[in-house]
């Protein structure tokens, strides 16, 4: 047990001590943060500047309106002035002519586009009318332009298009606009979690959490196991493991290998889990006013859980990444190994929307039984309902009896792969390894 | 009593037999020289002996048990493939592998310091192992074997790649072992080393046992009728005559092997004057002579090519 000890120590304090570990210490919650604050401050600073539109209007009925419409505070600028001036061309010479004339304008950035209003945009039923007479470019209302990209400007001209074209539709009927609007104003599915404490509001928070913990869970198992592979490489290819087996056996150089890289995960946590406490408490300040985001909370058993399928889960892969680390000499060599195992860890988060989504479902309940899945998978089901204990005891349970067995198997192939020079054994060498006493 | 018992371990990798029922016997507090060109199964041997390869057959006894976890404390022993952790320091590592033989920590870190002093690494200890030159790991290498005063010291090629100075310095700390009372074991083919240090050797070909014992005894049963000849001029006449057996000309210096009916005072006078003699001595034959003529020249030649790379 004291040898064991020596590997951990040894393995901790050289791990920690890395570059890569402080970095990514470091940069993984600036990054997260990022990931989520970038978006919000770059579309509110973002350089919009105004613009000015063709418009062609054959109904000669819509362009006031739509220019009193974009004048309306919701389409300006945030210094206030118009996003989109618009500007009117009269088909006098035939729309042909003016079409082209308007594509030169466009492309010599005159204008950053025009829209071209067709005659029977008023009518209703000129769609079917439009099909029937085979003059498809006729039922749509054109945006030309030489990006068509901006999604958010297309948008706002489109809704405020058809503010106008609907608004005026209803008026040759003889109904009020803005009575109809009330008749359509649309209601909104509220969603409200209950869990045996009571009612939550869920605003999204918790699909979002359960994705990112689940993200995190997979990355920390993939890297961590890396590291470990990569240790046992580094061993193996600087021959130094023949004077630590001389010394201790290979299972206890495995195991203090596995022990002391989780170790530094879990340090890695503790450090990330203390800063979101604190960028709670005080980084809400810095979340920019009006992005809409709520810091979601993270309940405590799922805070636990976390820990618990984490390190189930680096277990159960470590010992494989260990046993992949012994079977080769170098990290190239490694790469085709390790593709099946990290198959493992792919599908479950492939699965990942499925389970939010039904996660409860015979599918989602079987798949989070499959030891290799449900680190992941139990986990993600456990944060969006609470399965029954009995479910999530009994996947606790097959992990753990999967570990062991994997343990015992890995040390085997280990035993004898570590002191393997040269040639990569073949499977069925591999497997006399196992039954070798 | 026996540091060492072997008695009939044998080991195939695949076809290849790597060790055939080989025996031997090593005193305690003495220095036993394994002998025997590449690929001879020496390294296997030492594998075995560590518990590193599980022999197919035979049984091996270090120090009156089986080898297992305990005994590994009392083992020091140095690897044919050096190797140590090039990331971590000087002091760290020698920390981390004197904890894996049981040693405790302060302990362990005042023989560190006393055997950096020993080698002259003091000023290295906070310096990472891939900063050392070639010499100082290896000397390094060696500290790691004895840092937890081993009873049993076994050295896989120790004095493979080392200067002058610091084989002497490795010689020198092995004697002084041996006056401790510590045993141990070490395989080279560099003979000059073990006709100096060594109270028993074994020497191996091709996976057998051709040669065991006392190394002054087997040079006695090679009797007295070796002359080392050191002189100047062109000898290559008295390859002619018919009491020579054997000669290993080394252009200045010749080691001549006479028949068993004639004798070193008659072949002197047929050299005077025909070449300038500095020295004429009748001795017991040299170890790399009688390691040549049990294994043959071809492996020797062998051997020369593959450590020259």
């Amino acid at each position: 047990m004291r040898k064991i000890l020596a590997v951990i120590k040894r393995e901790y304090i050289q791990m920690v001590r890395t570059k890569g570990f402080i970095i990514g210490t470091v940069l993984g919650p600036v990054g997260m943060i990022a990931l989520i604050v970038v978006p919000i401050v770059v579309s509110s600073v973002s350089v919009e500047k105004q613009e000015t539109i063709g418009v062609v209007d054959l109904t000669n009925e819509i362009f006031m309106e739509l220019d009193k419409k974009l004048d309306h505070k919701d389409y300006r600028l945030k210094d206030g002035f118009r996003r989109y001036v618009l500007e009117k061309f009269e088909p006098s010479a035939g729309t042909e002519e003016l079409r082209h004339e308007l594509r030169e304008k466009v492309l010599k950035k005159e204008l950053s586009a025009y829209i071209y209003i067709p005659e029977d945009v008023l009518e209703i039923g000129a769609r079917e009318s439009a099909v029937r007479e085979s003059e498809p470019e006729q039922e749509k209302v054109e945006y030309v332009s030489d990006h068509t990209t901006d999604f958010e400007k297309l948008r706002a001209l489109n809704r405020a298009l058809n503010n106008v074209v609907i608004e005026k539709r209803l008026k040759r009927e003889g109904l009020d606009p803005q009575k109809v609007a009330q008749y359509i104003k649309r209601v909104e599915l509220q969603p409200i979690k209950i869990t045996k404490k009571g009612e939550e509001k869920d605003t999204g928070g918790t699909f979002m959490i359960s994705y990112i913990l689940a993200l995190i869970i997979y990355m920390a198992i993939l890297i961590y196991g890396q590291v470990i592979m990569r240790g046992v490489i580094e061993e193996k290819s600087s021959r130094v493991v023949e004077v630590v087996l001389s010394s201790l056996r290979p299972f206890q150089l495995m195991m203090g290998k596995i022990l002391g890289i989780g170790a530094v995960g879990l340090t890695q946590f503790s450090i990330w889990t203390l800063f979101g406490i604190g960028a709670s408490v005080y980084g809400t300040s810095f979340i920019p006013a009006g992005a809409n985001f709520a810091m979601p909370s993270i309940p405590a058993h799922v805070f636990v859980y976390f820990v618990v399928f984490f390190i189930l889960g680096y277990f159960l892969f470590g010992t494989l990444y260990a046993a992949i680390g012994s079977l080769v000499n170098s990290e190239k060599e490694a790469q085709q190994l390790v593709m099946p195992v990290t198959m493992f860890l792919i599908v479950p988060i492939m699965l990942m929307i499925f389970i939010i989504r039904a996660p409860n479902s015979s599918i989602a309940v079987s798949l989070s039984f499959i030891p290799f899945f449900a680190p992941i998978l139990m986990f993600l089901r456990i944060t969006v309902l609470l399965p029954p204990f009995g479910q999530i005891g009994a996947s606790i349970v097959i992990l753990i009896l999967t570990i062991l067995f994997m343990i015992w198997l890995t040390a085997k192939i280990y035993r004898v792969g570590i002191l393997m020079y040269g040639k990569r054994p073949k499977f069925a060498e591999i497997v006399r390894w196992i039954r070798y006493k | 009593m026996n540091a060492l018992e072997i008695e009939g371990i044998s080991k195939k990798f695949g076809d290849f037999h790597a060790v055939k029922k080989l025996s031997f016997m090593i005193p305690s507090g003495t220095i036993y020289g394994l002998l025997g060109p590449n690929g001879a199964g020496k390294t296997t041997t030492i594998r075995m002996v560590m518990n590193i390869i599980i022999p197919d057959e035979g049984s091996i006894k270090v120090l009156n048990r089986r080898m297992d976890e305990e005994m590994k404390e009392k083992v020091g022993y140095l690897p044919e493939d050096r190797g140590l952790y090039p990331k971590m320091k000087v002091g760290e590592l020698l920390l981390f592998l004197a904890e894996i033989k049981g040693l405790t920590g302060s302990d362990a870190r005042k023989k560190i310091d006393f055997w950096l002093e020993r080698f002259d690494l003091s000023d290295w200890k906070r310096k990472k192992v891939e900063e050392l030159s070639r010499g100082m790991q290896q000397k390094l290498q060696f500290i790691v074997t004895v840092i937890h005063e081993p009873e049993l010291i076994i050295l896989d090629e120790p004095f493979s790649g080392l200067d002058p100075v610091n084989t002497k310095l490795f010689k020198d700390i092995m004697l002084e072992m041996k006056k401790k009372g510590r045993t141990i074991v070490f395989s080279t083919h560099r003979m000059e080393q073990v006709e100096m240090i060594c109270d028993n050797i074994c020497l191996i070909n091709k996976a057998e046992r051709v040669l065991e014992g006392n190394l002054s005894q087997i040079k006695k049963q090679y009797g007295k009728n070796t002359v080392i000849l050191d002189y100047d001029g062109e000898a290559d006449f008295i390859k002619k005559f018919p009491e020579i057996e054997k000669i290993d000309d080394y252009g200045k210096f010749m080691e001549i092997k006479l028949k068993e009916t004639s004798s070193p005072q008659d072949l002197l006078p047929k050299l005077v004057g025909k070449i300038s003699i500095n020295k004429y001595e009748v001795k017991e034959p040299t170890l790399n002579a009688i390691f040549i003529e049990k294994v043959g020249g071809k492996e020797i030649k062998d051997e020369e090519d593959t450590s020259s790379h």
